[in-house]
């Protein structure tokens, strides 16, 4: 039997998991994240202002992330910045597996066969 | 899209924001807006932004209902594992968080960390010293069989033995083994020179009663307790270590003691220290070495009328220390009969070891300490509290923002926990490090000279915990005060209340009223008792020694190891004190075999025409033997009779000059000149009173009240061991070298034991009393200082906290200074009823406090005075300075502030 908190099977909100991605790589405002998640996605994804910023307060609260205060560089220093903590990145690797398992999982299948 | 149309776009967003909870949206806002602004300029033409519209309309329905079903989700989805992760990243943040809070109000956490150093500092350093003189066990094996073995001084109190009771001792079944130890100092000669050596002579069966086992070599044998086999020593593990750096050849070596050889055939116990714990032995020697430490202790093991051993007896099996004392009783009944004129109604005493106190003297001073610390300590502790009390009070508006912000209120606990815990932690390294300093500073200054030698006094582990744990319980429970307030609380009462157009709540008014009578009362006892003790050391700067030191020297030899004794040795003296005495700016030089105030030997008196209350007919009077020239050298007025002078010669009449306190004693200082006594010892060889010398302190100083001796003159009496003293009209420290170098030109095998000046060495008498009153005083000086602090910011903050009812009622047309004066009352009614409280407390304290006290009533009106005056000051400035400031502020910016 499999649990819920397993976390083999359970998922991470894809928002989650996308600004975990974003912030994988840099620390970013919360602007910055919206866009480095819809470019990362090509597009695909556009996070809206309320599932970003419900998702990163939650973040922060769950000890994925942490705000930190913006660079020295920074355009605006007023601006919240957000860092990846070590538990956030361990999230975001167990996350990417689970995905990983899943595409194995397909490609076993078949399922990704070029349709060509 | 024109700039118009983009705000009717963005009043719309704005209308849609208000379905998020207050927190969300106060914290999002901007950057929400601004990321929304962000996605309807790049959607161009009207399909794109009608597009925009059910996106963002839907994105944030969704999302502000799950925000306000509660942001339990996200965490509930994480892995266990993840979420633990989690907790130790939310600690490090805690911790940080915690750090940045203290470093942002660095007075409070200075003020916290002293105040917290100091109290565990204090006690950690005091409970050990009271730890090792009366609280540990002996170092023996079982413990509970152990009994000390005390024959009774002439005044009937248990005491030393002499070494024949001790051998009637050692004979009786009820022990299974009995042993006598007597300490000396003797001076060891090293190839890197003469030191010191702290030594006991002791019986072979020493080993037997502490039951311990020996770290390697042997102990002594039965055959090395008689005087004529070769003398032996077993240096203690302590001394093996520091002084032969474990060298395991120091056993079988041959030292040079008083300068006699003896061999080491033995390291002792672990453990074991000297008999009179915490003091370290250097060595035991073995009874047949007892002549090294001089030839009178041969004599010694013989006589009944000398007491100079330190019973210890392990009980015999199943035999009950009521058992062992009716024995003793009866032997102490049959040495009465045998020995009417020294024994009759000397009593023998048994005590358990570990209901023997070593040093009773030190007992009232040391427990004296101990009060005072624990009062330090609960009043640090009181302090403390109040200090985050106060603070909690400062966050609760803190704390309702993160409760509404949706901190739960574990995560609150948590916050202030991590930040007394630190604050605890910082506060106990500061005090164990304060411990260390007064410690260190401490070695031989409580001891009476014949004891004073290297002590043991390394911190207990135990105290430290202690003392650092009760900070912590204190610290959690009251730091912890804000964050039960603000769970208990509802939040919106507390952020509208902060919102203060009003005056506090009267709960929360209560609690600061209480706050501040507190603390005051706190602080007021805390200030007293302060006063008290630095006026008492004042007091004993000023106690007159009775002898003029301030330009005396003296310069210690022994004439005995010249191989000189008798008449010869008078000889000899008499060239050393000549010698000296025309040393240039030398007025006077004289000899004694003591200096007043260092504990010495007494002899058992038959004084003519005085009946002791109590005891025997005798009665133990300390002695000095001195030259002719000791009272003008010293400064001591001779005030009836006449002094010491060169006819007073061996072969004449035998004569004392006694001091005052024995002429009031013995014959309420009615005529002494003429009167006449004898040692107990010597029927017939009467001594006649030539003259009364006033009093110096004999055994201590100060001494309290002066005990009664006698002087004898040199060339009527024996001696050894010397002090060569001198008067001079410089400097007396500057006389050393010149001291020391006529020592080795009269006889170049004399010596040079010790030298100083008189000064000094009553410094070193004062010195227990004084280092015990000053750290007293240092700590309590310090500890005023927080009091006052705290007052300060406990009544500072109070009024503060009223800042914006107080630019209101200015605003509103109240005069500012009668604003001021309104504050000041109000304030001045809890100052009131802590003063009165503390001044109770402080009353009660001080009556504890009186046996301590030296020249100092304990309702000293002075510190009384001074202390309630001082406290009313502070607390008077840390109400008028924020009233005054509160109430001169701009109204307006008074009121925006808030």
């Amino acid at each position: 039997m499999v649990t819920r908190s397993d976390p083999r099977v359970t998922p991470l909100r894809p928002a989650v998991f996308h600004i975990l991605l974003a912030l994988s790589v840099e620390d970013l405002h919360g602007l910055g994240i919206a866009d480095e998640v819809e470019r990362a996605s090509g597009g695909m994804l556009e996070l809206g202002p309320g599932t970003l910023y419900r998702s990163l307060a939650e973040m922060v609260d769950a000890g994925l992330i942490r705000s930190v205060r913006a660079p020295g560089d920074a355009a605006d220093p007023r601006r919240k910045y957000y860092r990846i903590t070590a538990a956030g990145r361990t999230s975001v690797a167990a996350e990417a597996r689970r995905l990983q398992r899943l595409v194995g999982a397909a490609r076993d299948r078949n399922v990704l066969r070029d349709p060509t | 899209m024109t700039a118009r149309a983009a705000r009717w776009h963005l009043r719309l967003f704005r209308a849609l924001l208000l379905a998020y909870p207050a927190w969300f949206r106060n914290a999002y806002r901007d950057e929400m807006e601004q990321l929304f602004l962000s996605r309807l300029a790049r959607a161009r033409g009207v399909r794109r932004v009608a597009a925009l519209w059910p996106r963002v309309g839907a994105d944030a329905l969704w999302t502000a209902i799950a925000l306000r079903r509660g942001r339990t989700e996200l965490r509930a989805a994480l892995p266990q594992r993840r979420r633990r992760a989690g907790g130790f990243d939310m600690l490090v943040q805690d911790i940080r968080h915690g750090v940045r809070h203290l470093m942002s109000t660095p007075i409070f956490t200075l003020g916290a960390v002293a105040l917290l150093a100091v109290g565990i500092g204090a006690n950690v350093a005091v409970f050990t010293v009271v730890d090792r003189f009366l609280l540990r066990p002996p170092p023996y094996d079982r413990p509970d069989e152990v009994v000390y073995v005390y024959q009774d001084s002439d005044d009937g109190e248990p005491s030393s033995a002499a070494f024949p009771a001790y051998r009637d001792m050692a004979e009786q079944p009820v022990f299974s083994a009995v042993a006598a130890t007597s300490p000396a100092q003797l001076s060891w000669e090293r190839p890197d020179g003469t030191v010191d050596a702290t030594v006991e002579f002791t019986t072979a069966s020493y080993l037997a009663v502490t039951g311990l086992e020996m770290v390697r070599g042997q102990w002594f044998s039965p055959h090395h307790d008689v005087v004529g086999s070769e003398p032996v020593a077993v240096v203690s593990a302590a001394a093996w270590r520091s002084r032969f750096g474990g060298d395991p050849e120091a056993v079988g070596r041959t030292i040079r003691l008083n300068g006699s050889p003896v061999t080491i055939i033995g390291v002792g116990p672990e453990s074991l220290g000297g008999t009179f714990a915490p003091v370290v032995t250097d060595f035991w020697l073995s009874i047949s070495a007892v002549a090294v430490g001089g030839q009178f202790r041969v004599g010694n093991l013989d006589r009944r009328e000398d007491h100079w051993y330190s019973v210890r007896a392990r009980l015999a099996p199943g035999v009950s220390v009521e058992q062992a004392r009716a024995a003793m009783q009866a032997l102490a009944t049959r040495l009465g009969e045998m020995y009417p004129e020294l024994d009759k109604g000397r009593g023998i005493t048994v005590q358990r070891a570990r209901d023997v106190r070593l040093f009773p003297e030190t007992e009232s001073t040391l427990a004296l300490a101990t009060a005072v610390v624990l009062t330090l300590l609960l009043l640090a502790c009181a302090n403390l509290a109040n200090l985050l009390l106060v603070r909690g009070i400062g966050r609760s508006r803190e704390m309702a923002i993160r409760c509404a912000l949706g901190a739960g209120g574990v995560r609150i606990a948590r916050l202030c926990l991590v930040e007394s815990l630190l604050l605890s932690l910082l506060g106990g390294i500061a005090g164990l490090v304060l411990a260390r300093v007064a410690l260190s500073a401490l070695p031989m200054a409580p001891l009476p000279p014949p004891f004073s030698a290297t002590m043991d006094l390394a911190i207990d582990g135990r105290i430290g915990v202690f003392s650092i744990a009760l900070m912590i319980v204190t610290g959690t429970l009251f730091g912890l005060a804000p964050a039960l307030r603000a769970a208990r609380r509802d939040v919106a009462g507390e952020l509208r209340e902060d919102q203060r157009v009003s005056s506090a709540g009267r709960a929360t008014m209560r609690l600061r009223n209480g706050l501040v009578v507190v603390q005051v009362a706190t602080s007021l006892v805390l200030v007293l008792t302060a006063g008290l003790l630095s006026r008492s050391l004042a007091a004993t700067q000023r106690v007159d020694t009775g002898v003029d030191a301030g330009r005396v020297a003296f310069t210690r030899t022994n004439l005995a190891r010249a191989g000189v004794s008798g008449p010869e040795a008078y000889v000899l003296l008499e060239q050393l004190r000549e010698r000296v005495e025309a040393l240039p700016g030398v007025t006077y030089a004289a000899a004694a075999s003591r200096l007043p105030a260092q504990f010495s030997g007494t002899t058992t008196t038959i004084v003519e025409g005085y009946t002791p209350p109590a005891g025997t007919e005798a009665v133990e009077l300390g002695f000095t033997v001195v030259t002719p020239q000791y009272f003008d050298t010293m400064g001591l007025r001779i005030l009836t009779g006449r002094g010491f002078t060169s006819s007073d010669a061996a072969g004449a009449d035998r004569v004392v000059i006694i001091n005052q306190a024995a002429a009031q004693q013995f014959w309420g200082g009615v005529a002494p000149v003429g009167r006449r006594l004898r040692s107990q010892g010597q029927t017939g060889v009467f001594r006649t009173v030539i003259g009364v010398a006033a009093d110096a302190p004999v055994n201590t100083y100060p001494e309290r009240p002066i005990r009664p001796m006698f002087y004898a003159p040199a060339a009527q009496a024996g001696f050894g061991p010397v002090y060569v003293l001198a008067r001079t009209e410089g400097d007396p420290a500057a006389l050393s070298g010149a001291m020391r170098a006529a020592v080795t030109e009269v006889r170049s095998s004399l010596p040079v034991l010790a030298q100083g000046t008189l000064e000094s060495h009553f410094g070193a008498a004062l010195s227990a009393l004084r280092f015990i009153t000053r750290v007293m005083g240092a700590t309590s000086a310090l500890a005023v200082l927080l009091a006052a602090l705290g007052i300060y910011a406990v009544v500072a903050f109070n009024v503060a906290q009223r800042a914006g009812e107080l630019g209101i009622r200015v605003a509103l047309g109240a005069n500012p200074g009668r604003v001021v004066r309104m504050v000041l009352g109000e304030a001045l009614v809890s100052v009131v009823a802590g003063l009165a409280g503390g001044l109770l407390v402080a009353a009660l304290a001080a009556r504890q406090l009186e046996s301590a006290l030296f020249g100092v009533q304990p309702l000293d009106p002075v510190t009384f005075g001074g202390g309630v005056a001082f406290l009313t000051g502070v607390a008077w400035l840390a109400a008028y300075l924020p009233a005054r400031r509160a109430a001169m502020a701009d109204p307006a910016r008074a009121l925006r502030a808030s």
